[in-house]
């Protein structure tokens, strides 16, 4: 059988074989996508124009960093044009992954001017200058050392409460040391509406005092007596509020200028003090201007409980919430030597480090899709799929083999062949790239049983016509393949323009769709070259097969004339 | 070529068997141009509906597209009515409740609202699995922005265009200009079909819709190019002075069964994803791309045979090689039928006899070198 053909024919097959098989050694199998096993989606868009498109990479590479700190699995973000596309495939917390995600805030340092009860409740501490902590966060200080005392200390000052202060759920954080804060980043909820303006959220320019009242309170508040958030601008003196896990403002407070911004921050790290049981976070900031010398100088001013700062509170505003508004108990920081403690758990005290570090990206991003998928019906999907594609395919072979007898085996043949190359191809760029296997991609995959078959059929139905017309069977096969062949490759040229099309022009489930489109169009050209030709060819060759156009599902003639 | 007589002999008895016989030897020889301007009509007729019904009922746009929440809960014993009271108590009472009942028993409560911001829609998922009495991380969510639509369907939008425009300029770069139109207005008839059926019957659009939609121009296209390469390579063989509408009627018969197997090998997996994968196992997607590929297909089947085929034969027939001159067209079945008497135009024509176009006699076919080389 050493014959012109036979050699690709072998060679395709091994190499066929040979990939499946290393496939198997390796280990690889496709990743599947998170509609198939579960997990959250987040489709981000920038609000408003992008001027710069760095500043969406390393708007994508801090959502990366904050993902990573969460410790998912495979996790694939990836920028598409300006959407960002969050994949977070088998997260279980599923609502804490979309916190951390969506939280595009801007983080603000502001001095608080005053500290209000929320709306409805009687306003028994209204004083301008509420003074000896309001319960909300109580700051000890241990500038330079981090002292294993200052845990102590801190909670310590906890028995200072101001009597008639409401303290419900306050005395949650108790903040020793330093900027900063507690509060889980949940309650700051995912980014909405920030108002626009400077990304990072500065005050550049001068505070505009006709927006407040005689009171020296800003005029226009909501429903909850708060700055609405699109009027939370940075160099204006607003009401802003701190809330509980539910969402309900529990205290209210009037604050001045934004004195400094998450940019000041270099790091920030959540860790177990030295008596090894109470969690804490430890800030980090920047060296220099840009950083720590800021922020000793709004410490200062708090400190000494200056005009700008009468309560010596400064607020941690993230997305317009105030997180926590601890005390300052010193007016000279060490950029590296602060922490803030308080009723930590693990959770909390990493979740407010990575607010911390992460908590400001230069450009916002909104949420456009969300998507949840539980792994039970993810699951029943995949199952729904396979059963489905099988059948599917059942159902082909037997319509084909039927038609065309043995012409038909070899089609089924040649589609085995096929589907094992596209199963080792995306295992592999599922190990490699992180390709994921999406519902989509699975119709694209069974969809792609046509087009693969579609190639045999005009193959065939050239053969059968000039068997019609007198040819034998053996002769007309080579040049049926050739002009079946440039009609093949025009088709499937045509396909692949539209798989690539939609792949580069579209986001999200569409793109992995026409990415196994376009990967099955290109195989299936290859395994008509290298597989069917070849294999018809030898088909017409064997001498048991000559004169036997049933077996070949070729119509009844003889054609000896 | 005695051969062929025999074969002319067998296929003797007429009606549906012999006509499928006739297809399985490829001796079938239909007088398509007969239904040219019937199938036109049709497609006109078709697109005018869809385009009316589109302006008139417009279309059943999914959350993608206008903005609000779809929650999926599995429950055991939970009630429609039990959970439209949790949506009322919520102040969400216009949402869309339906129960779905899985292949093996487990029953999928699927809840649509417009609510549109992830926390609002946070609290509707801890109501609906506290009604189910599971944790609300069973329960599949997708919120979608009210932005969102404009997005992607300007997405889909510029997809289109780009890929009409690529197609137009490969077609007439590989084949023929005046096939790029035919394939061109073949594709947008597909295209207003398909959508035209959703708009009529108010099925729900998606994102898996649009991705079926633009497959189904792909397949229309990869039928309508293996018809026009073959009409190419046949006008290129015409030496004589031929009516185009000849020469691709013999097109159209030569092409026949590739179409029809291609179809129905493609529309085997299809119908099995639809039957088995949707309505057994109720997987959404699985049916939202089944049944626009469906409809999609079978259009793309007729508009090759009925809206390109005749498109290009206008077109050509202007060329005055190619040109119509009135006198009795002419079908063959097989290029190199030699001597093989002129068979009757067979069935599925009979209707209106009085056709301009009636086949009589068969052209000369240009012998084949096959002969001598045998």
């Amino acid at each position: 059988m050493r014959r012109k053909g036979a050699l690709p024919l072998i060679f395709f097959v091994v190499f066929t074989l040979g990939t499946l098989t290393w496939t198997f050694l390796v280990g690889n199998s496709p990743v599947l996508g998170l509609d198939l096993q579960g997990g959250v989606s987040v489709v981000l868009q920038p609000n408003g124009p992008v001027e710069n498109e760095d500043t969406l990479d390393q708007a994508v590479d801090i959502i990366r960093n904050r993902i990573d700190a969460l410790g998912v699995a495979e996790p694939d973000i990836t920028r598409q044009g300006e959407t960002v596309l969050v994949q977070l495939p088998g997260v279980e917390n599923q609502d804490r992954a979309l916190e951390l995600v969506g939280q595009t805030a801007v983080l603000r340092f502001r001095p608080v001017l005053q500290v209000l009860p929320p709306v409805g409740d009687t306003p028994t501490t209204s004083a301008p200058t509420t003074t000896a902590g309001d319960g909300a966060t109580t700051t000890t200080v241990a500038p330079t050392t981090t002292a294993a005392g200052a845990g102590e200390q801190g909670l310590a000052d906890l028995g200072g409460l101001t009597p008639g202060e409401n303290a419900a759920g306050l005395q949650a954080t108790t903040t020793t040391v330093a900027p900063s804060t507690t509060a889980a980043p949940g309650t700051a909820s995912t980014a909405t509406t920030v108002p626009a303006g400077t990304a990072a959220g500065e005050c550049t320019g001068v505070e505009d005092t006709t927006r407040l009242g005689d009171d020296g309170l800003p005029v226009r508040l909501n429903a909850e007596g708060l700055t609405p958030r699109r009027r939370d601008e940075a160099c204006n003196t607003v009401l802003l509020g701190e809330r509980d896990e539910d969402g309900n403002v529990v205290t209210r407070y009037l604050l001045g200028p934004t004195a400094l911004t998450g940019d000041a921050l270099s790091g920030a790290s959540a860790g177990l003090d030295q008596s090894g049981v109470t969690w804490l976070v430890r800030p980090t900031f920047k060296s220099g201007e840009n950083g720590i010398d800021k922020f000793n100088a709004v410490a200062a001013e708090c400190f000494s409980a200056a005009t700008t700062c009468p309560t010596t509170q400064l607020a941690i505003v993230l997305d317009s919430d105030v997180i926590s508004a601890p005390r300052i108990q010193t007016d000279n920081f060490e950029r590296d030597q602060i922490q803030i403690t308080g009723d930590f758990d693990e959770s909390s005290a990493k979740d407010l480090a990575l607010v911390l570090e992460y908590g400001a990206l230069p450009v916002e991003l909104v949420p456009q899709q969300t998507q949840t998928v539980s792994a039970t019906l993810g699951e029943d999907s995949l199952r729904a799929g396979l059963i489905a594609g099988l059948i599917g395919l059942g159902l082909t072979v037997i319509f084909m083999v039927g038609y065309y007898r043995l012409l038909g085996v070899v089609a089924v043949a040649s589609l085995t062949l096929e589907f094992a190359l596209v199963w080792v191809l995306i295992s592999y760029l599922g190990e490699s790239r992180g390709l994921a296997l999406t519902l989509a991609g699975v119709t694209g995959l069974i969809v792609s049983i046509g087009i693969s078959v579609d190639s045999n059929v005009v193959f065939y139905e050239h053969l059968k016509e000039d068997v019609r017309n007198g040819r034998t069977f053996r002769s007309t096969v080579e040049r049926s393949f050739g002009s079946s062949f440039t009609t093949i490759i025009k088709a499937d040229i045509a396909s692949l323009i539209g798989a690539v099309l939609l792949y580069l022009l579209s986001v999200g489930p569409v793109r992995g769709f026409a990415l196994l489109l376009g990967i099955s169009t290109v195989i299936d050209l290859i395994a008509t070259w290298f597989f069917i030709r070849p294999a018809v060819l030898m088909l017409a060759r064997s001498p048991r097969l000559r004169n036997n156009n049933a077996a070949l599902g070729m119509p009844n003639v003889k054609a000896t004339a | 070529m005695s051969a062929i007589g025999d074969t002319a002999a067998e296929s003797g008895p007429s009606g549906l068997r012999a006509n499928l016989r006739s297809l399985y030897q490829c001796t079938n020889d239909f007088d398509f141009t007969r239904l040219f301007k019937r199938g036109l009509v049709i497609a006109l007729l078709v697109s005018v509906i869809s385009i009316v019904s589109l302006f008139t009922r417009g279309l059943n746009l999914g959350i993608d597209f206008k903005g609000g929440s779809v929650w999926e809960v599995p429950v055991s014993e939970v009630s429609v009515d039990d959970a439209r009271g949790v949506m009322e108590g919520l102040s969400l009472g216009d949402a869309k409740i339906q129960l779905a009942v899985n292949a093996d028993g487990t029953k999928i409560l699927r809840v649509q609202s417009d609510v549109d911001e992830v926390d609002a829609s946070r609290e509707v998922t801890q109501a609906l699995a506290d009604l189910a009495a599971i944790p609300p991380s069973e329960v599949a969510v997708t919120t979608v922005g009210p932005s969102w639509g404009n997005e992607i369907t300007r997405q889909a939008q510029r997809a289109l265009i780009y890929f009409f425009i690529a197609i137009t300029l490969y077609i007439s770069f590989r084949l023929e200009w005046k096939m790029a139109v035919g394939a061109l207005v073949s594709m947008v008839h597909d295209l207003l079909l398909s959508v035209g059926v959703y708009s009529i019957l108010q099925i729900e659009v998606t994102p898996a819709t649009l991705i079926s939609f633009l497959t189904i121009l792909g397949y229309s296209l990869y039928d309508t190019i293996v018809v026009f390469d073959r009409a190419l390579e046949n006008s290129a063989r015409t030496v004589a002075k031929t009516p185009y509408r000849v020469i691709m009627n013999r097109t159209l018969n030569q092409t026949l069964m590739r179409s029809v197997n291609t179809t129905v090998a493609t529309i085997l997996p299809i119908i099995s994803l639809l039957v088995f994968g949707a309505l057994l196992l109720g997987a959404q997607t699985l049916e939202e791309f089944g049944l626009a590929l469906l409809v999609g297909l079978t259009s793309g089947a007729y508009s090759s045979l009925f809206v390109a085929a005749p498109i290009v034969s206008m077109l050509k027939e202007r060329e005055p090689k190619f040109a119509y001159t009135g006198e009795p067209a002419v079908t063959v079945a097989t290029a190199a039928t030699g001597g093989a008497p002129p068979r009757p135009a067979r069935r599925g024509t009979p209707r209106r006899p009085a056709t301009p176009a009636a086949p009589v006699g068969a052209i000369p076919p240009r012998p084949r070198k096959s002969k001598k080389r045998k």
